[in-house]
């Protein structure tokens, strides 16, 4: 908090009497008062209001004050006995755990070599990073083209090596990790640039520092990178993570969640849920439930990245 | 004859990373080169066995009979706009708010701080229903509006400001007011020009979103006059599900002029990027 307010307690700053003083109070209501009002009706009032949706049965039709009660039962419905939910829900933790793992490795990977002495970094990052700016969309119209099951290029040239044709996003097998492919091609560039900036972060004294004490490379790795890039980790662990978990546009216009709901996912079944069967109240109890869990992970990873310098 | 050795394997250690980011960065490349040269084919030409990996002839009508079929400007023409009244709001919002949190005393002022806070860590689907349900209470189904207004305010734009306007000395506010400049002024004459790396920052990521966004133009339109780029695509994906040289044609249109732009500011993209990464 600025300076001002530090001597008052947190719910009320000491008040300023002059007119002059009551004029600026006036000012910075008028600056925050659109805004606030905004929040409170596309984001607050909404949150408490879907909370409420989750706890009755509603069809978005009917008047809001005669949804009738189902208190817990949509949750533990999807928690017990939807197969397409728990399945929905294994997907994107298999989808989440994927993407994250290999964008975290082969975005340092790529900063490590970038951060060396290379020619053309500038290069290098403007084409690992094309695909973050292009709409998700598009890839996806991209790359169902690409790996189609008859027509695809990946397929031609595996024939023309000598090697089986794959169904890729239309395999049962193979759906899940074809959308974890694209969603690395997709984001990889982006977590480049964050350990790239976090690499170069690093004071070069620490590395003088190894060497003279002879250091080699993969010491410098495990006792200087590693524990200075922890934030930085943690950055992108958290934020890959909480989009991970919650994907749509590309599994909605690759597979739409098929063959066999073997490439559903939750937002996806959630979309479906409300606006194709118009279940708002269990498409509401799902966004909790993913909603909680996406909060637990994060918490548990904040844990397990922070800083533990003091506590090891 | 040990120095030689040792700048050998240098040499080779070098070699070695040029093939590793060579390998990734066709990879990155392929797939809008595969859609270019995939929208020069004919449609049989992509069906043919065994496959061809170029046109025989590149049909360039392709792409100039492209505009009778798809209203391609009509779409550039709604994403541009929408984008760019998002942005603008979300900038307008964004910086004054920050500055009223990060520069005055009110009552109340810490609480609503901590309400954007926590308003930040709300993910988009749980509010998914409610909004859609509010905007169509209003009438503003199928509407601009609809499309634009849940839009132009950020919590997560109006911490950032706020973050980057607390750093600036209160003396030069101060100063000012001993001027008798107005407040509105202060705002627009010192603290917006100070801000300035922070707001293209908050801008270039809200018009990516903005641009990109597809789940609530999906759900929010159906009048095809005000689709955006990418309900354009997927209007084309299944109208073009037999001719896929017209959707890679349709898909290269949409797509590469802002990889263009991209290409020509991103400098600009990639500092923003690495500031509010290791900010955050």
């Amino acid at each position: 908090m600025s300076s001002h307010a530090a001597k008052s307690a947190w719910w009320m700053p000491d008040i300023p009497k002059s007119a002059l003083m009551r004029r600026r109070i006036v000012w910075a209501y008028a600056f925050v008062a659109a805004p606030i009002v905004a929040l409170l009706i596309f984001l607050l009032g909404p949150i408490l209001f879907s909370g409420w949706v989750s706890l009755h049965r509603w069809d978005m039709l009917s008047p809001v004050d005669q949804m009738p009660w189902r208190g817990l039962k949509n949750y533990s419905y999807l928690l017990t006995t939807d197969p397409v939910f728990l399945k929905s829900l294994g997907n994107t933790f298999m989808f989440a755990i994927g993407g994250v793992g290999t964008n975290t490795i082969l975005g340092l990977g790529i900063a490590l070599l970038l951060n060396s002495r290379i020619r053309g970094r500038t290069i290098w990052r403007v084409l690992y990073f094309m695909p973050v700016v292009t709409a998700p969309m598009a890839l996806a119209v991209m790359f169902s083209f690409i790996f189609d099951r008859n027509f695809g290029v990946v397929n031609n040239i595996l024939t023309a090596i000598g090697l089986p044709r794959q169904p890729f996003l239309s395999g049962i097998d193979q759906s899940l990790m074809t959308l974890v492919f694209i969603a690395v091609y997709q984001y990889v560039g982006y977590y480049i640039v964050i350990f790239l900036a976090g690499l170069q972060g690093i004071p070069q004294d620490y590395y003088d520092a190894a060497q003279v004490d002879g250091a080699g490379k993969l010491q410098e790795f495990r006792f200087i990178t590693l524990p200075l890039l922890r934030p930085v980790m943690l950055f992108v662990v958290v934020t890959n993570t909480i989009g991970a978990l919650q994907v749509f546009d590309l599994v909605f216009a690759t597979t739409g969640g098929a063959p066999a709901n073997s490439s559903m996912t939750v937002v996806l079944y959630m979309y479906n849920t409300a606006f194709k069967f118009s279940r708002m109240g269990r498409a509401s109890a799902m966004a909790f439930i993913l909603f909680a869990i996406i909060m637990v992970i994060t918490l548990i990873q904040v844990r397990l990245l922070q800083d533990r310098t003091y506590t090891d | 004859m040990t120095d030689d050795t040792a700048s050998t394997i240098q040499l080779a250690g070098s070699a070695i990373k040029y093939v590793v980011l060579a390998v990734g960065a066709v990879i990155m490349v392929f797939p809008f080169i595969w859609m270019i040269i995939a929208s020069l084919m004919t449609a049989g030409e992509i069906q043919l066995r065994p496959p061809v990996w170029f046109p025989a002839v590149p049909q360039f009508n392709n792409y100039t009979e492209l505009p009778e079929k798809v209203p391609l400007l009509r779409l550039y023409f709604n994403s541009i706009f929408t984008s760019g009244i998002i942005v603008f709001g979300v900038l307008l919002s964004s910086s004054l708010a920050g500055f009223a949190f990060a520069k005055y005393r009110f009552p109340g002022r810490d609480f609503l701080f901590y309400l954007i806070l926590a308003t930040m860590m709300i993910p988009f689907f749980v509010t998914l229903i409610p909004v859609f349900f509010i905007v169509r209470q209003l009438g503003w189904y199928d509407t601009y509006q609809g499309l634009v207004v849940p839009g132009l305010t950020s919590a997560y734009g109006i911490f950032l400001m706020r973050q980057f306007m607390i750093t600036l000395p209160d003396e030069l506010i101060d100063a000012a007011r001993i001027d008798g400049a107005s407040e509105l002024r202060i705002f627009m004459r010192i603290i917006v020009p100070l801000v300035k790396p922070a707001l293209a920052t908050l801008g270039t990521f809200t018009f990516i979103a903005s641009w990109n966004n597809f789940l609530w133009p999906l759900l929010v339109l159906s009048n095809r006059e005000l689709f955006t780029l990418p309900l354009g695509i997927n209007t084309m994906k299944s109208l073009y599900s037999d001719n896929t040289n017209l959707l890679m044609a349709g898909t290269a249109v949409s797509v590469i002029p802002m990889l263009i732009v991209f290409i020509f500011l991103q400098r600009y993209f990639i500092q923003g990027i690495a500031l509010t990464g290791l900010k955050g």
